[in-house]
């Protein structure tokens, strides 16, 4: 896929190694879960939002590319850091690790922390509480007028299940690149290439309706 | 993965290096047009012309010529070598010292200038300044600093420095970015204002640092773990990291192909995913390097090129691997090699349909539509892999060359019945959406055709859409698929709508006598439709029979629903009809409804046929003694509708038999079309006791009368109430007041009062005299206010006659008439209330002034 499109919000996601950042992006991108070969350096994904494109980079958790990583989030508009809701190591990196690879992302990043497999997870094995994520995802985005959003960024998904994954990446698109109830609704039916004739018509009523 | 996008060809056998020592290499080279130039690892520079042929077989040469060489004395090997031919020069980094030669007889310029201490240098090919004369370079020390010049034929001239934190050990350019290579980390720097923005951290020690710049303001960097990372001069990444392999030396790009070189292999990635696409196994490489889109590769002694290999070969092994995808978006990228617009787009349509049949052939249904649709197909392409399914009249031959290799979807499917229904699947869905569309255009035939087959086999309910509307279904072979497959009732449709209605017929009235019907079949009524709006009435009698035989009640309908617009036709003439009819009971009644209720024709004939049908109708249920009242009531209802509604019918011949019946209330009907009312009220009041009935009958029969006749009938029936003769009189007091109270009734009082016996007390009368007084004082007043305004008015008309008369108008001889111009000959003549004056005979109309066309209000002489 050529990069060469300039792309209006670039998102990109972080996390340890073998979290699910891959499947995730993969499961909203193609709507597909499949085993995903390991990510090398970073990966790519365009994705049309109402009239906006999208820029999605996938990085590589391995810690040789951790110096690329920086590089990768710079102007990021928006980050979604992931950890496996099974492995409390990997919440804890994002504190110690993640933390500040993000100072190259614009100064209003919007961060997201997201929980990955929660179709793994079981309820009373589990080891890090909603609380301390929505805590962590609070506490990141201290510079940003967190009142603006409809809830903390915080999200469990499991990409095997299909769950919540469409959620994070529209709840990250509505806050950088609002769209209206209108456009959102284009959006929807472009992804499903239906035309609806109904609101179609609608909308030419209320065109006339104006001229009058 | 692979796919082979570059040949190595031969470009210099062997170089014929100026000391034969076994140590002298190659170091660095360049080429510029026809120039190439080498230098050599003892210090000289060598100077060939190289010129590339392409033989008749599409094989590229290249032949070459020693054209001289120059020995730079210092004894170290040329590091860095580039041709400047704007100048005429080339620059020579040699023992850190970058020098000037000239391009042709490679001697050193006379002003000897030089730059010192340099590691490394490159040329900036977006320069900020435009002189065409003069080129920018950005020079890397061995201080901590790297400096910026602009070289002309004779002079370096020096712009800037720049101080780095570290040593570069490698620098690119574009505009006014840098791009470093310092040990630890990649940088870039705007050269304005010294600003820096970090990359990211490498390990030199590791990796050589490598910088080439792709596009305008875009870098490929040698990353950790052998990434290529691309990096834009803002610092960001617009493409995904390529994965290379360990070692790299050096890294071209000719789009859309990536170059790498390492110690034994020359790796090509695709820009435009990032995948490699070929390994060429390259031993002990030195120098690798795009020039003007040729690249060259030289290991020490030899040097060879990398030659494209034509995008059409290329798409093609794709093709063959069925990796559709790369095929398409190598095919995308061709038009940047500069082929013609028209032919760009010839050539990407034709592998489009390669690519949709590959797709086709792996069952890849959407993306084969898809490719199909984009690409424009010829719809018989694809229905031909259908067998029989495009007209048999049609001679088609596929494209050649051919776009695959199938013969058929038996072969593709290999009889298994599940996979061909998916292809018959396909093509269904495909020519609906292509249907009139630019795709179906000129082929309507076939693709309705084709589709009309496939509906015949699996989809039976869409035929009738298919072949009403507009369809391209021609009998040819449509008729014989469509028997075979028993769609008989789509066929009767394909008849029609080729207008052979006999045929149709014959295939309805088979259908409707069949026990096996074809379920999309309508039944009866269908035909009976079809029947009802057939313009050919010679055939459509040779049906009515059997429509009739089957129902009589819907076949009548063949003659009640005829269309509107149809023109009279003696076959359909109502007598005929009716006639015709008689055989059907029901029939006859319906078709005489509809002639005399809803065609409203006056002709006495029907309307009495219709009264007898509706009487004998009666008189039969009365006979019956097993009927249910309301049937009874319902029958004589209708009756007595008829005989209200109308007037046309013979109503003594209804009479007489009403009479006999003893059927009172249709009397008083007959007796009111036969004006006897006062035998007709009586009937209403002494035998059937309905005082409402009576009184609407005094409204009913008075309807559209002049007033007086409805007084008259209030009247009668006044007197049929107060009757002396009647023996029950006092019980008809009460309706009597009633009447006389009634605010519909009207009467003429003086009458009424002459009528009413002596003994009613006038208090009884009370209401009906203050009424009476009241109305009469009311008409006494509007008639005097009437009379008043009419003498108003005549007053008014004789003041204007007056004032039109007070003007005396002269005539004599000059006065010519307003119209015909001529002079007056009689003593009167007309004048206009606008002075226009005319013969009498030229006044046409005495309202419109025949010079102005002024109207003139016909009220004022009124
Ligand atoms: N059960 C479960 N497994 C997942 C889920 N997401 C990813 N995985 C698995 O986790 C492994 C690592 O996934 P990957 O996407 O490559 O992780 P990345 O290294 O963060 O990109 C793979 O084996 C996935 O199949 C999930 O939602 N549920
Ligand atoms: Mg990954």
């Amino acid at each position: 896929m050529s990069g060469k499109k300039k792309a209006d919000l670039k998102v990109i996601i972080l996390g340890d190694y073998a979290v699910g950042k891959t499947s995730l992006i993969c499961r909203y991108i193609d709507g597909k879960f499949q085993t995903q070969e390991p990510t090398v350096g970073a990966a790519f994904f365009l994705k049309q939002w109402g009239p906006y494109n999208v820029a999605v980079w996938d990085t590589a958790g391995d810690e040789r590319y951790s110096g690329l990583s920086h590089f990768y989030c710079r102007s990021a508009g928006a980050a979604i850091l992931a950890f496996d809701l099974n492995n409390p190591k990997t919440f804890e990196s994002l504190w110690a690790r993640f933390g500040s690879i993000l100072e190259a992302a614009n100064e209003d990043c919007l961060k997201i922390v997201v929980g990955t497999k929660v179709d793994l997870l079981e309820p009373e094995h589990r080891e890090i509480t909603i609380e301390e994520g929505r805590k962590l995802s609070r506490d990141l985005n201290e510079h940003i007028d967190i009142r603006k959003l409809p809830h903390d960024p915080y999200f469990e998904t499991s990409s095997l299940a299909n769950e919540n994954v469409q959620e994070v990446f529209e709840y990250i698109f509505q806050y950088c690149l609002p769209l209206s109830a209108d456009q959102k609704k284009r959006h929807r039916n472009q992804q499903k290439s239906v035309v609806d004739l109904l609101e179609n018509s609608e909308e030419g009523d209320k065109g006339k309706k104006k001229c009058c | 993965m692979s796919i082979k996008a570059f040949e190595l060809v031969s470009a210099i056998e062997r170089v014929k290096l100026m000391s034969d020592k076994a140590k002298t290499q190659i170091e660095c080279m360049d080429v510029c047009g026809k120039n190439m130039y080498i230098g050599t690892s003892d210090c000289f520079v060598v100077h060939y012309s190289i010129e590339e042929k392409t033989q008749p077989n599409g094989r590229v040469t290249f032949v070459s010529e020693k054209q001289g060489h120059k020995y730079l004395v210092v004894k170290k090997p040329i590091a860095q070598l580039r041709a400047a031919s704007a100048l005429n020069r080339i620059m020579v980094l040699c023992d850190n010292t970058l020098t000037l030669l000239n391009m042709f007889d490679l001697e050193p310029i006379v002003t000897g200038a030089k730059i010192k201490s340099v590691t490394c240098f490159c040329i900036n090919d977006n320069p900020v300044r435009t002189n065409p004369f003069s080129v920018e370079i950005c020079v890397a020390l061995k201080r901590k600093l790297i400096q910026l010049y602009t070289v002309t034929e004779d002079r370096l001239m020096h712009l800037r420095d720049i101080s780095l934190p570290d040593q570069a050990l490698a620098v690119g350019v574009d505009g006014k970015f840098v791009c470093a290579a310092l040990s630890s980390q990649y940088c870039v720097v705007d050269t304005d204002n010294s600003q820096f923005t970090d990359l990211f951290p490498i390990d030199s020690d590791q990796i050589k640092p490598i910088i080439k710049r792709i596009s305008k303001e875009e870098f490929l960097l040698s990353g950790p773990s052998a990434l290529g990372i691309f990096a834009t001069s803002a610092g960001v990444s617009q493409r995904p990291p390529m994965q290379w392999s360990d070692g790299l030396t050096s890294v071209s790009y000719v789009h859309p192909y990536i170059l790498a070189m390492n110690d034994e292999f020359i790796t090509v990635h695709s820009i435009l995913d990032q995948q490699q696409k070929q390994a060429i196994p390259f031993q002990g490489g030195v120098v690798l390097g795009d020039f003007d889109g040729r690249i060259f590769v030289a290991s020490s002694r030899e040097i060879y090129s990398l030659v494209p290999i034509p995008f059409e070969k290329q798409i093609q092994a794709l093709l063959a691997d069925k990796r559709v995808n790369e095929a398409l978006e190598l095919a995308k990228n061709a038009n940047k090699t500069g082929m013609t617009r028209d032919k760009f787009v010839k050539m990407f349509k034709r592998i489009q349909q390669q690519a949709a049949f590959i797709e086709f052939c792996q069952q890849h249904f959407e993306e084969a539509g898809q490719l199909f649709r984009d690409s424009g197909i010829d719809v018989r392409e694809i229905i031909s892999l259908y067998p029989h399914v495009l007209p048999k009249s049609i001679n088609f031959t596929r494209s050649v060359p051919p776009l695959h290799e199938i013969a058929d979807i038996n072969q593709l499917s290999r009889s298994d019945e599940k996979v061909k229904a998916a292809y018959k699947e396909f093509l269904r869905t495909f020519l609906e959406d292509i249907r009139g569309t630019n795709l179906a255009h000129g082929y309507k035939r076939e693709v309705d055709v084709a589709l009309l087959k496939l509906y015949a086999e699996s989809a039976p309910e869409r035929l009738c859409e298919l072949i009403s509307v507009d369809t391209g279904c021609d009998l040819d072979d449509c008729v014989e698929w469509l028997e075979r497959h028993g769609r008989l009732h789509a066929l009767g449709l394909l008849y029609q709508r080729h207008a052979e209605n006999d045929k149709a017929l014959a295939v309805w009235t088979r259908l409707a006598d069949s026990d096996s019907p074809d379920p999309t079949f309508p039944g009866l009524e269908f035909v009976v439709e079809f029947l009802s709006s057939l313009t050919d009435h010679e055939l459509l009698w040779k049906y009515v029979d059997w429509v009739l035989e089957k129902d009589e009640e819907l076949g009548v309908r063949i003659f009640t629903e005829r269309p509107a617009s149809e023109a009279q036709s003696e076959r359909l003439r109502p007598e005929t009809v009716v006639d015709y009819l008689h055989r059907f009971p029901r029939a006859v009644i319906t078709y005489l409804e509809f002639l005399v209720f809803q065609r409203r024709l006056e002709k006495e004939k029907y309307h009495t046929h219709l009264a007898v049908l509706y009487l004998e109708a009666v008189l039969r249920l009365m006979e019956g003694n097993s009927v249910k009242k309301e049937e009874l009531d319902i029958a004589r209802s209708k009756l007595r509708h008829m005989l209200q509604m109308s007037s046309l019918y013979r109503v003594q011949l209804i009479l007489g038999k009403a009479k006999e019946k003893d059927m009172h209330a249709e009397c008083a009907i007959l007796y009111g079309k036969l004006e006897d009312h006062d035998k007709a009220l009586r009937i209403l009041v002494h035998k059937l006791k309905d005082f409402g009935a009576a009184e609407n009958y005094c409204q009913v029969n008075s309807h559209g009368k002049e007033p007086g006749y409805r007084k008259r009938l209030f009247h009668i029936l006044l007197s049929v109430y107060l009757d002396p003769s009647y023996e029950r009189r006092d019980t008809l007091v009460a309706p009597a007041m009633a009447l006389l109270n009634s605010s519909v009734a009207e009467f003429d009082t003086v009458k009424v009062l002459q009528l009413l016996p002596d003994s009613w007390s006038v208090g009884l009368l009370a209401q009906f005299l203050t009424r009476a007084v009241r109305s009469s004082m009311h008409n006494s007043r509007t008639t005097r206010i009437q009379r008043m305004m009419a003498r108003g008015e005549n007053l008014q008309v004789k003041q204007t006659f007056i004032e039109l008369q007070r003007d005396a108008i002269v005539m004599n001889d000059e006065r010519a008439c307003a119209v015909c111009n001529r002079a007056f000959n009689d003593p009167s003549f007309v004048r206009y209330p606008n002075g226009v004056v005319t013969h009498v005979h030229c006044a046409k109309n005495k309202y419109i002034c025949p010079v102005s066309g002024k109207l003139f209000s016909a009220g004022r002489t009124r």
